[in-house]
């Protein structure tokens, strides 16, 4: 049995209500949100389906990493055999277990009225 | 992120038109219109985490309603030349066009609807996915024909055992397609329905129009968007959606260990499970007296009781439960503390169902971080 950090849920939920930011970043300019340098055709190769979002909210460490770099290959990311090692070492450097918890961003908020 | 202009066109698209590309918008003096407030776990493909103090009624204003795509939202549709087929071990293969889908009898079932991984930002190890928090969940109206008098219609041969939903989504590369497949008994249960409608409004967009499936007490992966077929088959559906994903461990697994498929089994019904809509997490309140109030769902299942605890989990009290109550829908719950004194306080809710599951203060880890049930909490600052 393992007890999950309610801890985290506070820290973070608190933090998400201090950071009312519009969501006014185009898809190509996710790529900002990756910390460099970033291997060359990192991006090309990963933010072709996606956006860079959905990276830099994993907190995993090298095993983990490396298990979905190899299923987004499957799934049809476009990575040559001499970059899959090095972006799984850009990916565990840079999105490690320990690192802080990412704070999305929100969409604009506009305040309603509603019946209970 | 898409324009006013653009996401008008999406909506009369929703009449007869085309939709716009999600990425193709990038107006920056708008956000995502008719989504106000929302966490974004991601913008492509869109999932949006409602923040936790909207879960303060019962029914979720759509506005506020959590979006989870796995794929690209469709990027045209022509309702008009649109339909639903069902097809596959059936005596009479149908298609049916959206107008002769509102002619049938609706139903209408309010449904609380959760993401099977609500809850995964939690498990440590952590586990690869959309990072959700605590609002990958919310209750709306959902109005349509019932699935069982679609597959009546059809017809359905005694070899049929599932029914299996294929959605307008758009595959990028080579990513298997969402499909999945529900067991026949729970397709045929009067309250599982082929949506039209949502709020009493018809469908959105990020919502699934033309028409989405409504499959009461599931995880919300069964409850595909963008339906256009519907295939009974003689088997549990055969693909990654199915099987390695969204299924449990038959048994507790060691945090961070693999789980042979082979022993695994579907996630399907939501757990009993609770949330503290206020205070908020982290707040400093004011006075010493305190609403505490939320929300609480069980799945299948009804919410018996929602129990609070104000000193860290020592003692319990009884929250009062709303009137408000339908199946499949959360309850909300209240409950008034005069705090003793100014400082730091724990505040625990915990609610038990009909079939006497109680929320537990831990649960096995699984690979996937889905069904997180654990009793929620808030931690507040009361002056002196």
């Amino acid at each position: 049995m393992f007890r999950y950090s309610l801890l985290l849920a506070g820290s973070l939920s608190f933090a998400c209500l201090a950071v009312f930011v519009c969501l006014a970043r185009p898809h190509a300019e996710s790529a900002d949100l990756l910390p460099g340098p970033v291997p060359a055709k990192f991006k090309t190769a990963c933010l072709e389906c996606h956006d860079a979002g959905i990276i830099v909210q994993q907190r995993l460490n090298k095993a983990a990493w490396t298990k979905e770099m190899d299923k987004m290959i499957k799934w049809g990311a476009v990575v040559d055999p001499g970059d899959r090692d090095v972006f799984i070492e850009y990916l565990t450097t840079k999105f490690p277990t320990d690192k802080e918890p990412y704070v999305a961003p929100r969409t604009a908020f506009k305040k309603m009225k509603h019946d209970r | 992120m898409i324009s006013r202009r653009e996401f008008l066109a999406g909506v009369s698209g929703s009449i007869g038109g085309v939709w716009p590309l999600l990425s193709r918008a990038a107006d920056e003096s708008v956000a995502l219109p008719g989504k106000e407030g929302m966490i974004v776990r991601s913008h492509r493909f869109l999932d949006l985490e409602m923040p936790v103090e909207y879960a303060n009624l019962f029914i979720t204003p759509v506005e506020h309603f959590f979006v989870r795509n796995h794929m690209h939202e469709p990027s045209t549709l022509d309702v008009s030349k649109w339909r639903l087929s069902i097809g596959g071990e059936v005596e009479k293969p149908l298609a049916l066009t959206r107008a002769e889908l509102l002619k049938m009898e609706q139903r209408t079932v309010t449904n609380t609807l959760e993401c099977a991984g609500n809850g995964r930002a939690f498990a440590v190890p952590h586990v690869p996915g959309v990072q959700w928090q605590k609002g990958a969940v919310g209750t709306a109206r959902f109005g349509g024909p019932r699935l069982r008098d679609l597959l009546e219609r059809a017809g359905v041969k005694p070899a049929g055992k599932h029914v299996m939903f294929g959605g307008l989504d758009e595959v990028p590369g080579k990513v298997p397609p969402f499909i999945r497949s529900i067991p026949i008994e729970k397709a045929i249960d009067g309250d599982t329905l082929v949506a039209l409608n949502m709020n009493g409004a018809r469908l959105t967009k990020h919502h699934g129009f033309p028409a989405r499936v409504v499959v009461p007490g599931w995880i919300g992966a069964a409850s595909c968007k963008w339906v256009t077929e519907i295939k009974v088959l003689d088997r549990e559906f055969d693909g990654n959606f199915m099987s390695p994903g969204y299924r449990m461990p038959n048994q507790p697994v060691q945090p961070g260990e693999a789980v042979n498929v082979a022993d695994t089994h579907p996630a399907t019904a939501l757990k009993v499970k609770s949330l503290i809509a206020s205070p908020s997490d982290g707040a400093s309140v004011k006075s010493r007296a305190i609403h505490i109030q939320g929300v609480a769902w069980a799945g299948e299942a009804d919410i018996e009781k929602v129990e609070v605890s104000t000193d860290s989990g020592t003692t319990w009290q009884p929250a009062q439960l709303s009137k408000n109550h339908s199946r499949y829908a959360w309850r909300r719950w209240s409950h008034f503390w005069k705090a003793p004194r100014g400082g730091d306080y724990t505040i625990l809710s915990r609610a038990t169902d009909s079939d006497g599951h109680t929320q537990p203060d831990s649960v096995p880890w699984n690979p996937s971080g889905y069904l997180i049930n654990v009793v929620d909490q808030v931690k507040i600052h009361v002056p002196v």
